[in-house]
């Protein structure tokens, strides 16, 4: 007996067989081309962007280092101390109004030394030289002012002279999130404006510019200023909020990119069974010649092999030249603008996703030909007996289990990545179910009278149906789109009308401490009927609980948003409105001892903290312990101030500090309080909540949209396997239209049995994309978000339809070299 | 004269660059069984397909069962066919989704008959020997009962005009003998003029008349011998 092929004579025959015959594996190649572009698109750009960050680092800073004081100035020391480390750069940074004619423009004021900017440049205009009467604004701000160089605008007490705008300023993405639009000024500017009040919050920033390592320098800084309240940043940490954003941003639409892949694995597995049936007779007479089932599992599975790894070379060079083209269309929607680079991690990965899926999904069908008897495998399809022999199903099982542990092994938040893939499977499994059960029922039904009508129905159950893969292909899809248009018609909801109904129309900051009184009776001599709330704001740093200082900590704990930078603080001889207390109990009125502090009970449990144990805040660069005296449950739907700490009156009175208001206020009234309370406190700024509510409106709109783009990608993948799934019933379908035409039916005729066919499968897509979608996103909303349940229901339906149209429309494309078929001609080679 | 079934005046077929057919002139009475006898190759499947309204004619006139042809759309061809004409071809040609019951009953509903299609298919069936495989499935039957349903599906809306392609080629000779039987008896019982295009000199010497083709011409028309 003579031994088995070997590979090489398996890659000769293989060869052999596959030059000029490729068309049998297209639907193989697009599919797999799809999925790994997708992934190869999303990891390349996120690495792109990321590293940007990273590589920015001293331009996105400002600096080599950073380091920041809330409410005050670094004092003579301290300048000397870090002007010993290197070339330093100071800004200070508060929110202001800026105004001009009637107009007041709630703003990002920033002041700036000769020494600024140490890395990068402002861009649009120079601001060498800035004199004390200058200010430079952006883009935004002049259009929103109507304002441009030349004209003149006011900050606090003080009268400027558009200078210039600006286009880019470099350290913006470093300065985190703005509520307006920014404008710069000199330190000398800035202190005419009068906005430098006792107690007004705002931020002084010193960078430096250093040679080697910063790390050394910071350690060293923070032994000797370690009660100074300094905040620290490096180069090397620059944006970590936009870092974190864009790093999870990146892994959701990765995982979204892979159930595209995994959708396009049944495009796969469909396009090697309908090859491998093209190939039976070929398969048979290699059999007949004595070919083992080896020697044929060797040939196909080196030419599938030869076909997947050129969609995914293919796939990751486009993956890779895709970014710079993104950041280009994207625009100023991207915080950093990379250059084109090869990233070779996110691609080795994508390639590995692409070549396992491809391994998963042709496996079975590559093992049913493999052992199937010569005889048995002209009769595949109508007698379709499941034959995956163990060695086969091992490999399956291998290559799925290698995607799942690849996706959360690489993941940035494991536990979050394996929710989401195991909600797609459960996904995927419960629509299989599905498409199974469509099929059985299909074929139990009462057999419809009209023939067409009977026709389409077979379609749905014949032997060699591809109802299961197009129901678990496009229903996934569908079911995605559904969710995300629940998701965000929702959200969008709540935003547009709950919070408004809810939200103060006014918010108010850096109101001098003793105008209270004074505040409030010129807010009601314009507004009678307005409901004030008027409370103390300071701002101030945790920097240890119980035993725990925040610095010595290596990473947060899971939760633990408030100990990342600063927090609003606030004092109270009362429980404020929209707290309950959960354990402890309320100060007296007129308590006078140790700083006592009522912390938020979510807070204190993630800090593993109660009543009793000591909470260290660091506020004006003076360490703070308070010893918790009562949890509270913070109501946050009422929208109004909320802080995790309040602390006992006596523990900041004396204090430098502001008041901070919320005004409900009718709609027609609000412009006459917003002036009155800007020309009697002109160091106020005023926050209309409306227009933060758009600003989020937006951010979420364009969050959804990035969303939806990658989302598409599967309904792509879907409708690959649609074709697939048309390409390989062509021939059954041609045979029947030519039965049909024989005995007397019309064109006309076969296209409505076909829009029939269709009709139902995109009927029955439908609702199941509503049965499963709108569940999904009800938890979301609801439980999740605890948001109130109103999608757009117009947006939800017209989602569907459109996802319905797509399928009869290509369903009917696929039909009409059907209906144009000549029955002689056909039964000629019929 | 009968009344005339099939009328073709100088009907030629060009595919490509080939002439299938090269002028053929040939009437058929109404009731009577014609042999188109030839070799393979000589146009006798493409003649057939031309009369029965499958393919439409490079050039010529073609009127049967009184309606002219040449002039008609592949829609209009259709609507030619049902009730007019039964087409029985070689390789059966069920329609694998549906049952023997609904295969026979196919023609009649597009013919507008489906308030007794069902029944009216029963009877046929039960007529060629398959009452007990109504609810049968193409690949459940054999060649020989396949090309009875085809056989009952063609007739079974009683048209002017049987055209048998070739009834036995896919069928071995004891099983190909019953389904010529069956074929004749059924088309007696139709009253309807037969058409059967084959190779084999012993059909063909069944039918009332045999007309031979070579290279896409008619070479002889003779009534077969009784």
């Amino acid at each position: 007996m003579s031994a088995a092929l070997g590979w090489r004579a398996s890659w000769t025959l293989a060869r052999r067989d596959l030059v000029g015959r490729l068309r049998g594996l297209r639907l193989l190649f697009i599919c797999l081309l799809l999925g790994v572009t997708t992934l190869a698109t999303i990891g390349s750009l996120t690495a792109a962007i990321t590293g940007e960050l990273a590589a920015q680092g001293q331009t996105i800073l400002g600096g080599d280092f950073e380091v920041s004081l809330s409410q005050r100035v670094a004092t003579a020391e301290e300048r000397t101390a870090l002007a010993r480390t290197g070339q330093v750069s100071e800004t200070l940074r508060t929110r202001a109004m800026a105004r001009a004619g009637d107009s007041a423009i709630l703003t990002e004021l920033k002041a700036v030394d000769r020494a600024y900017p140490l890395y990068g440049a402002v861009e649009g205009v120079r601001i060498d030289g800035l004199g004390p009467d200058e200010v430079v604004i952006d883009r935004a701000l002049a259009d929103r002012l109507q304002r441009g160089r030349g004209d003149r605008l006011r900050y606090g007490e003080a009268e400027f002279r558009i200078r210039g705008i600006m286009t880019a300023e470099p350290d913006r993405v470093g300065e985190g999130f703005t509520l307006g639009p920014v404008a710069l000024v000199s330190l000398d500017g800035f202190a005419r404006t009068g906005l430098l009040q006792p107690g007004a919050l705002y931020t002084a920033k010193y960078r430096i510019r250093t040679a080697g390592d910063p790390a050394p320098v910071i350690d060293a800084l923070k032994d000797r200023w370690a009660d100074a309240g300094w905040s620290f940043k490096s180069r090397d940490g620059a944006a970590p909020g936009a870092n974190r954003f864009f790093e999870r941003m990146g892994q959701f639409l990765s995982l979204i990119g892979l159930a595209a892949l995994v959708i396009a694995g049944i495009g796969v597995s469909n396009g090697v069974a309908s090859y491998l049936a093209m190939k039976r007779n070929g398969i048979a007479t290699l059999k007949v010649l004595g070919a083992t089932s080896a020697d044929i599992a060797r040939i196909y599975l080196l030419q599938i092999g030869m076909v997947a790894l050129a969609a995914v070379l293919l796939g990751l060079a486009i993956g890779a030249l895709a970014p710079p083209l993104i950041v280009a269309l994207a625009g100023d929607l991207l915080p950093v603008a990379p250059g084109f680079a090869i990233y070779p991690l996110p691609l080795a990965v994508s390639a590995a996703y692409g070549l396992l899926i491809a391994l998963a999904f042709a496996l079975p069908p590559l093992a049913r030909a493999r052992m199937l008897p010569a005889a048995a495998i002209f009769r595949a399809v109508v007698d379709r007996r499941f034959a995956l022999d163990r060695r086969s199903l091992g490999l399956a099982a291998a290559a799925t289990m290698a995607v799942l542990g690849l996706a959360i092994g690489t993941s940035r938040d494991p536990l979050f990545a394996a929710a989401v893939i195991g909600a797609v499977l459960g996904a995927l499994l419960l629509l299989l179910v599905i498409g199974w059960a469509i099929r059985r029922i299909a074929r139990a039904a009462p057999r419809p009278r009209r023939p067409l009508l009977r026709l389409a129905v077979a379609n749905l159950h014949r032997p060699g149906a591809q109802t299961v893969g197009l129901v678990v292909a496009l229903g996934l899809a569908l079911t995605l789109f559904v969710t995300l248009a629940a998701i965000q018609t929702s959200l969008s909801a709540e935003i547009s009308r709950t919070v408004p109904r809810r939200a103060p129309d006014l918010f108010v900051l850096d109101i001098p401490s003793d105008e209270g009184p004074r505040f409030a009776r010129l807010v009601r001599a314009q507004a009678p009927a307005a409901e004030l709330n008027i409370v103390p704001a300071l701002r101030g740093t945790i920097v240890a609980y119980g035993d725990t200082r925040v610095a010595d900590l290596e990473t947060l704990p899971e939760g633990a948003w408030f100990l990342r930078g600063e927090r609003g603080v606030t004092y109270s001889a009362a429980l404020p409105e929209g707290s309950e207390l959960t354990e402890g109990s309320w100060w007296p009125r007129n308590y006078a001892g140790t700083p006592l502090v009522s912390l938020d009970e979510e807070a204190a449990e993630v800090m593993g903290v109660g009543v009793g144990d000591t909470l260290t805040v660091s506020v004006l660069g003076r360490e703070i312990p308070a010893t918790i005296f009562s949890l509270r449950k913070i109501n946050w739907d009422t929208l109004g101030f909320n802080y995790i700490m309040v602390f006992t009156p006596h523990t900041f009175r004396a204090a430098p500090h502001s008041l901070t208001a919320t005004i409900q206020v009718a709609d027609d009234r609000a412009g006459a309080v917003t002036r009155a309370l800007l020309d009697a406190f002109p160091s106020a700024s005023v926050i209309e909540t409306g227009e933060v509510i758009g600003q989020v409106r937006t951010l979420l709109d364009q969050m959804a949209a990035a969303i939806l783009i990658a989302a598409t990608v599967t309904i792509f993948a879907g409708v690959a396997v649609l074709i697939g799934a048309i390409a390989a019933s062509r021939q059954a379908r041609s045979f029947d239209s030519v039965i049909l035409k024989t005995l007397g039916a019309t064109r006309g005729q076969i296209l409505a049995a076909q829009t029939m066919e269709y009709g139902l499968l995109a009927s029955l897509l439908a609702i199941v994309a509503l049965a499963l979608g709108l569940p999904a996103a009800w938890y979301v909303i609801v439980r999740i978000f605890d948001f109130g349940w109103a999608p757009d229901w117009p947006v939800v339906l017209a989602t569907l339809a459109g996802g319905g149209l797509v399928t009869l429309g290509i369903g009917l494309l696929g039909s009409l070299p059907l209906i144009s078929v000549r029955p002689a001609a056909a039964l000629r080679s019929l | 004269m009968a009344d005339i079934a099939i009328r073709a005046r100088n009907v030629t077929l060009t595919l490509g660059t080939t002439e299938i057919l090269k002028g053929i002139d040939l009437d058929i009475g109404q009731g009577e069984s014609v042999a188109i006898l030839g070799p393979s190759g000589s146009g006798k499947s493409s003649l057939m397909a031309i009369l029965s309204g499958l393919e439409r004619a490079s050039a010529g006139d073609v009127a049967v069962a009184g309606v002219q042809l040449a002039s008609l759309d592949e829609d209009a061809l259709a609507r030619a066919r049902r009730g007019r004409i039964g087409i029985v071809l070689q390789s059966f040609h069920l329609l694998p989704t549906m049952t023997a019951l609904e295969n026979v009953a196919v023609p009649l509903e597009l013919n507008g008959q489906a308030g007794d299609a069902f029944a009216a298919a029963a009877r046929e069936l039960e007529a060629v020997g398959l009452g007990h495989r109504l609810d049968h499935y193409p690949a459940q039957l054999s060649g020989g009962e396949q090309q009875r349903v085809a056989i009952a599906r063609a007739v079974a809306p009683g048209p002017r005009i049987l055209f048998a392609d070739e009834p036995t080629g896919n069928l071995d000779g004891a099983t190909g003998a019953k389904i010529i039987d069956l074929l004749f008896d059924r088309r007696r019982a139709a009253a309807a003029t037969l058409v059967i295009i084959t190779h084999d000199p012993e059909l063909a010497a069944r039918c009332d008349r045999i007309v031979e083709m070579r290279d896409g011409l008619l070479v002889a028309d003779r009534r077969a011998a009784a």
